[in-house]
C-alpha cells in the first residue's frame, strides 16, 4: 500500500470534519474522491499532506513511513505532492521558477557551495533548468517561462501548478479540483496532459473532482465521503448505482406511499 | 557580446574581478577630493547593508524594521572589540559578522508566528531595544559614543584617510554583493521567494518554511554586522546612538523599495542613489525623513517593484518580442 489512513479523525470544534476514515491505495492506481460540498475531502487531503495534524488516534501512512504528525516539508520530502483547489501559485515569480522550486528536495548541492557560488552549482542550475523546460514543454508552457505566473490564463495556471506539483518526481500526487473553472474542451486537454505524465512518471493519483465526467472516465476506483465519513468505495460504476451515494447528492428515494405523505401535509 | 556573456554567466566571479579593477581606478580618475571618497565608502556600506535587507525582506518576504538594530551590534561589537582589547578591523569584522548572526536567530523567532505589520512591530521593538541598550550602557560607552576606532592596516599601509579607506571598503562590499547573488541565484534564493510568495504551498513542495525564514534572518543579519563593523572602522572611526535610530531604518527601507524589492540588483541601486539623494539633500535636514517616506510610499503606490522592475520588465518584454519575431517568420 502506498498511502494507508486508520481511523482518520478531524474535529474543528464540534464540527467531525473528518470522522475515522480508512483509507487504502495501492501503487498506480487513480483514485477519485468525491463527495457534495463540505463533506471532508479537502480536509482529507490537509491532513495527509501534512498541514493540519489529526486528532490523537488517527494514523497515516506513506510508502512505509508513519507521517501522522509530520510537518508538510517533511511529507513533501518522502515524494508526496499535492495541488490546491485555489491554486496558490507563487504570483511573482517567472513560470521556471515556480516550476523549479518545485525541485528543491532533489537539489543536489548543499547550502554552503551555493553560498561560496562554486562553479558546479551553476553546472547543476543548468541542468535542473533544462530538465524543468522540458517538463514545461510537455505541459505546453515552454513559451511562457520566462514570464511571471500572474499573467497566465486560468487554465494555464491549472497546467502550472500541475507542472510545480510533478516537478519533484512524487510518488503520489493528489490533485484537489484539477478542472475546476474551466471550459470542457480545457478539461478534456488537461486529462490528457494528466494521463500522458501518469504514464511517463509513473504516478499514483488522488483526485477530488466535482466534474463527474472525469471522475467517472479516469478514476479506477472512487470513494465517496459525507459528512465526514466514508460512505461507499468501488468502481465508478459500482458508486453510481449506491444508494447511499444517490441519497447523499440527491436525497432520500420515496417510495409511492412516503411521497403521497409528504404532499399531503 | 553574447560569447563575453556566456562567459560571466558560467564564471561569475570574473565579473567581480573587472568590477574590482574598474572601481579601484574610479578614485584616481574622478575623485578630486577627500569628501568623495568618504560618500563612497558610505555607499559601499549602505550596499551591503541594502543587500543584506533584500534578502530577508525582498526575497523571503519578511517586514523587518529592526535591521538598523542588528547594524548597531555589528558597529558596537567591532567598536569594543577595539575599545577593551585594541582589536583591528581583520578582527573585529569577522566576529561581528558572526555575533549580528547570532541576533538574526533572535530576531527570526517571531517570525515564525508573525506576518506583515504585526512582525514589522515586533522587530522594530526588537532594534530599538538593542538601541536603547547601547545608550543607557556604561560598557557600550553610554551617550558617548566611542571614538577614535582605529583603521586597519595591511601591507604596511594604514587606511586612516577616506581616500585610503575606500580600497578597504569597497573589496569587502564586492564580496558581500557576490555572496548574495550566488546565494539568491541558486535554489536557496528561489526557496526564498517560494516562502514569500506562499508559505503552505511551499511546504508542500517540500521547502522547509521556518529553516528558511531563519536563514533569510541569520544572513541578512550576517550583511548588516559586516556592515556595522566597516562604519565603525571608518575614519575618524566614531560611532553614537543616534546612528542607529528608525530614522536610518526607514533610509534603508527607501533603498530596497526604490531599487526594488525582491530584485538581485534592487537593494544595490537604491543603495547608490538614496545615498547620494541623502547626501545632497543635506541642507533640507527637517525635510529628509519626509521626502524618504513619501518616496517609499509613491514607489509603492506607482511602482511597486522600483527601478529593479522596470529594468527586468524591459528585457524580458525585448526577449519575448525577440521569440515572437523568430516564430512569425
Amino acid at each position: 500500500m502506498l498511502l494507508k489512513t486508520k481511523k482518520l479523525m478531524k474535529a474543528f470544534g464540534g464540527l467531525k470534519a473528518i470522522n475515522k476514515v480508512d483509507f487504502e491505495l495501492p501503487k498506480n492506481e487513480i483514485r477519485g474522491i468525491i463527495g457534495p460540498n463540505g463533506s471532508g475531502k479537502s480536509t482529507f487531503f490537509n491532513l495527509v499532506s501534512g498541514v493540519y495534524d489529526p486528532d490523537p488516534g488517527s494514523y497515516i501512512e506513506f510508502d512505509g513511513h508513519d507521517i501522522t504528525n509530520e510537518p508538510p516539508h517533511k511529507v513533501g520530502e518522502l515524494g508526496l505532492a499535492r495541488t490546491f483547489q485555489l491554486l496558490r501559485l507563487y504570483q511573482d515569480m517567472s513560470v521556471i521558477n515556480n516550476v523549479m522550486s518545485g525541485y528543491h528536495t532533489l537539489v543536489p548541492y548543499k547550502f554552503i557551495d551555493a553560498v561560496i557560488g562554486r562553479k558546479k552549482i551553476w553546472d547543476q542550475e543548468k541542468v535542473i533548468k533544462e530538465e524543468m523546460m522540458e517538463l514545461l514543454s510537455f505541459v505546453g508552457l515552454a513559451d511562457y517561462a520566462e514570464m511571471n505566473a500572474s499573467e497566465l490564463s486560468g487554465g494555464q495556471r491549472r497546467l502550472l501548478v500541475l507542472a510545480r506539483a510533478i516537478a519533484g518526481k512524487p510518488k503520489l500526487l493528489m490533485l484537489d479540483e484539477p478542472a475546476a473553472g474551466l471550459s470542457p474542451v480545457n478539461v478534456d486537454n488537461l486529462m490528457k496532459i494528466l494521463m500522458r505524465l501518469k504514464e511517463k512518471y509513473g504516478l499514483t493519483l488522488i483526485i477530488i473532482e466535482h466534474i463527474l465526467k472525469v471522475v467517472m472516465d479516469t478514476c479506477s476506483k472512487v470513494t465517496v465521503l459525507d459528512h465526514g465519513e466514508k460512505i461507499a468505495e468501488g468502481t465508478p460504476s459500482q458508486i453510481k448505482d449506491d444508494n447511499a451515494v444517490i441519497e447523499a447528492y440527491l436525497g432520500k428515494k420515496m417510495d409511492d406511499e412516503e411521497m403521497r405523505k409528504a404532499l399531503a401535509v | 557580446m553574447e560569447k563575453f556573456k556566456d562567459i560571466i554567466r558560467q564564471y561569475p566571479f570574473l565579473g567581480f574581478i573587472i568590477a574590482f579593477f574598474i572601481l579601484m581606478a574610479i578614485p584616481s580618475i574622478f575623485f578630486t577630493d577627500l569628501y568623495q571618497s568618504h560618500l563612497s565608502s558610505l555607499i559601499f556600506i549602505n550596499i551591503i547593508v541594502a543587500a543584506g535587507l533584500n534578502i530577508v525582506k525582498g526575497y523571503c518576504g519578511q517586514v523587518t524594521v529592526g535591521h538598523v538594530g542588528l547594524y548597531a551590534v555589528g558597529s558596537y561589537t567591532a567598536g569594543c572589540m577595539f575599545m577593551y582589547l585594541g582589536a583591528s578591523l581583520w578582527i573585529t569584522l569577522p566576529v561581528a559578522i558572526l555575533v549580528t548572526g547570532l541576533f538574526g536567530v533572535a530576531f527570526a523567532i517571531p517570525s515564525f508566528r508573525l506576518e506583515g505589520p504585526y512582525l514589522a512591530l515586533a522587530t522594530l521593538g526588537g532594534g530599538e531595544a538593542i538601541r536603547l541598550f547601547i545608550e543607557n550602557g556604561e560598557f557600550f560607552g553610554s551617550t558617548y559614543g566611542i571614538s577614535s576606532i582605529s583603521q586597519p592596516e595591511l601591507f604596511g599601509i594604514t587606511f586612516d584617510t577616506p581616500d585610503k579607506y575606500y580600497y578597504i571598503s569597497m573589496p569587502i562590499m564586492l564580496i558581500a554583493i557576490y555572496f548574495s547573488f550566488s546565494v539568491l541565484r541558486s535554489s536557496i534564493g528561489r526557496a526564498f521567494m517560494a516562502v514569500r510568495e506562499d508559505p503552505i504551498s511551499a511546504a508542500a513542495s517540500g521547502i522547509n518554511v521556518k529553516k528558511h525564514k531563519m536563514l533569510a534572518f541569520i544572513l541578512s543579519a550576517m550583511f548588516a554586522g559586516a556592515a556595522g563593523a566597516v562604519y565603525a572602522h571608518l575614519p575618524p572611526g566614531y560611532i553614537h546612538p543616534n546612528n542607529y535610530t528608525v530614522i536610518e531604518m526607514v533610509t534603508f527601507l527607501a533603498m530596497v523599495v526604490f531599487g526594488g524589492l525582491g530584485h538581485i540588483w534592487g537593494g544595490i541601486i537604491g543603495a547608490v542613489i538614496i545615498t547620494i539623494v541623502y547626501d545632497l539633500t543635506r541642507p533640507l535636514y527637517e525635510y529628509q525623513l519626509f521626502i524618504f517616506g513619501l518616496t517609499i510610499v509613491l514607489t509603492i503606490l506607482f511602482m511597486p517593484k522600483g527601478i529593479g522592475g522596470f529594468i527586468d520588465k524591459y528585457f524580458i518584454d525585448r526577449r519575448f518580442k525577440k521569440k515572437q519575431g523568430v516564430a512569425s517568420k
